[in-house]
């Protein structure tokens, strides 16, 4: 660990992603439009992926793909940054993305039911 | 060879995708197909449970990656039983929702089924998975599928319902990614197996933060007390066969996970005492919110959730007797709660509300159905010739051999809570008088039919318990042998 400004900038990225779910989880909660909410959903999953392809990251890593006369050089084996963090990133956006839809296709039918999109005035069912 | 456990999942999955295509050859193909598929599923675990028990686990190597690197499939006693118990659930659901909405329109028929076979592959999926990650995946296919279901009717509230499911749905998956994160970081790996192998280098304060994260993620889906916010909503609103889904497949797949987790990957000694205490909460704050209820079907819910908390104490005993009590109330509550919801759901089939007190004098009008409401209800409930009996006395005897004399105190002082407001739904059936204009709806015939079919087994466990407690005994003994999991898992690595 160097204490340089540098080495204080790796841990800057994990702190960022922290920050980032928790924004989102504090609009989630916090807020009481609809929208709102359902931003705050995807907010804090984009956190969460920033935080996945961190963990795969080391300085001075390169993207893990093969190339022609890769095999050879054997080094570049150990310089690539670990590739099953941002498969699962990968994965991960597609779930992302369908709850989403799923989330904002449920917001419009409770707009057409409510005609409002204040959680506060929708309450049948005792939130 | 007797079939591989990748069909479980590769099967119903296909079928999904096809329902809509075959529905353009033919429209009666989108009933008929899901049925066919489960009975063949229904087959196939069946023949591969016998083959499990008399040779051991089977594995399975997707796409030829070895594990710990490759995803992998373990068919054991355990996962085994419990997959052939969700895929038979799954068929009587879909015999009971055969002619569902036959006479209104063809696309809603065409979105439940493919839904359902969703929700069955995602469970099944959960159950069979050796891997972490593959598990979330399965966890969200399950989850995706469950909110659609719960939103499935427009007139209700069902898009209210299903909005809190799916805020509480996607905070369970950003709490279990960041788990299987702190694992990855820590170990380097995503196979159980693997996990379960290395975990002693694990930090100690990550050990207990990511067992955390996962034990809320997964408490979220399983119901676990202050995390079960959705259920009785989501029960309530989606329609009365995915009640009996949830409650027999959904559960089932996310209570195995906390299981697994706790028994096979972390090793930490805590844990058991920290399920006895959520479940006991759990299981004490359901049965006294289920005696304020005013809706049947919500009654049912808050019953369903205590059941699970029951079923979490019987897990934390951690001795094989309790894995024992704990897999029988699991086998249990997935047929009792599947007649309940049936029989019940006709019972208050025509009424706006769904209130109990509309279910007064029903047992002229509809007397099978009433009849078999009351047998399911009297079998929960714990009374001698049912099936019921056995499942809680065997917690009792587990409760009694770890000593935990307080524990059995409180169950049987929640039992009687539970028979009151049983009791109180079938007194309202037979003895009281029907009041309102709500016209009573007879049941289908498929619909008596797996009523009856689920009301026999009923019975024949009541009398016989004998037929299920020597697969049970098998597939405690599979759970607890942690040690010949991972060595069956790691073999495979030449």
């Amino acid at each position: 660990m160097d204490n340089t400004l540098f080495g204080y900038l790796n841990y800057a990225v994990y702190g960022t992603a922290v920050l980032v779910i928790l924004i989102g989880l504090y609009g989630t909660m916090v807020k009481k439009s609809l929208l709102k909410v359902v931003i705050g959903l995807s907010v804090s999953d984009s956190g969460l992926n920033l935080l996945i392809v961190a963990i795969g990251y080391y300085k001075g890593g390169t993207a893990p793909i093969f190339s022609p006369g890769f095999l050879e050089n054997f080094k570049s084996v150990s310089k690539m940054v670990d590739p099953v963090p941002q498969a699962l990133v990968l994965t991960a956006i597609v779930i992302g993305f369908g709850v989403t839809a799923v989330a904002l296709a449920l917001v419009i039918r409770l707009y057409r039911h409510h005609g409002t999109l204040n959680i506060d005035e929708i309450k049948n069912l005792k939130w | 060879m007797v079939g591989t456990p990748v069909l479980f999942i590769a099967i119903p999955l296909l079928a999904a995708f096809l329902i809509p295509l075959l529905g353009m050859i033919w429209k009666e193909l989108v009933r008929i197909v899901p049925g066919l598929v489960l009975t063949y599923l229904l087959i196939l675990a069946v023949n591969l449970l016998v083959h499990v028990l008399a040779h051991g686990p089977v594995v399975e190597v997707i796409a030829g990656w070895v594990p710990p690197i490759g995803i992998n499939l373990v068919f054991s006693v355990f996962s085994g039983f419990l997959v052939t118990l969700m895929i038979f659930l799954g068929l009587l659901v879909w015999a009971y929702s055969y002619r569902f909405k036959r006479n209104v329109d063809y696309e809603p028929a065409l979105k439940y089924f493919l839904m359902l076979m969703m929700l069955i592959t995602g469970s099944v999926g959960i159950v069979l998975t050796g891997d972490i990650f593959n598990m979330f995946v399965f966890i969200e296919i399950t989850s995706i599928s469950g909110y659609g279901l719960t939103a499935f009717y427009k007139g209700r509230d069902s898009a209210e319902a299903s909005f809190k499911y799916v805020l509480l749905g996607s905070v369970a998956s950003t709490f279990l990614l960041l788990a299987i994160m702190i694992i990855y970081s820590q170990l380097g790996t995503l196979n159980m197996a693997d996990i379960a192998n290395k975990i002693h280098l694990m930090n100690p304060t990550l050990k207990i933060v990511s067992y955390i994260f996962f034990v809320t993620a997964l408490g979220i889906e399983a119901e676990i007390f202050p995390l079960n916010g959705w259920a009785p909503d989501a029960y309530a609103e989606a329609p009365g066969p995915v009640g009996a889904a949830f409650a027999g497949i959904v559960v089932k797949a996310s209570v195995y996970a906390i299981i697994r987790y706790t028994f096979t990957i972390f090793d930490l000694s805590g844990a058991f005492n920290f399920l006895i205490i959520i479940g006991m909460i759990t299981l004490i704050v359901a049965e006294t919110a289920a005696i304020r209820q005013e809706k049947l079907k919500r009654m049912l819910a808050y019953s369903s959730i205590g059941q699970m908390g029951l079923v979490l104490v019987a897990f934390g005993f951690g001795t094989e007797e309790g894995v024992f009590a704990a897999l029988f109330l699991m086998l249990n509550h997935a047929i009792i709660k599947s007649l309940l919801f049936f029989s019940g759901s006709y019972l208050v089939y025509n009424s706006k509300c769904k209130y109990i007190k509309e279910v007064n004098g029903m047992s002229k009008f509809l007397p099978v159905t009433s009849l078999l409401f009351a047998l399911g209800a009297f079998a929960i409930v714990g009374l001698p010739p049912f099936a019921g009996f056995w499942s809680k006395l065997s917690v009792m005897t587990a409760a009694a051999d770890s000593n935990m004399i307080l524990i059995m105190v409180l169950v049987l002082m929640v039992s009687v809570v539970e028979l009151v407001y049983y009791l109180r739904v079938v007194n309202r059936i037979y003895f009281f008088k029907k009041e309102t204009a709500i016209e009573p709806k007879k049941p289908t015939f498929n619909a008596l039919v797996v009523m009856i079919v689920l009301g026999v087994i009923i019975l024949a466990i009541g009398f016989y318990p004998d037929v299920v407690t020597g697969v049970l005994h098998k597939a405690s003994a599979s759970l607890m042998d942690k040690s010949q999991y991972i060595h069956h898992v790691l073999s495979l690595r030449q």
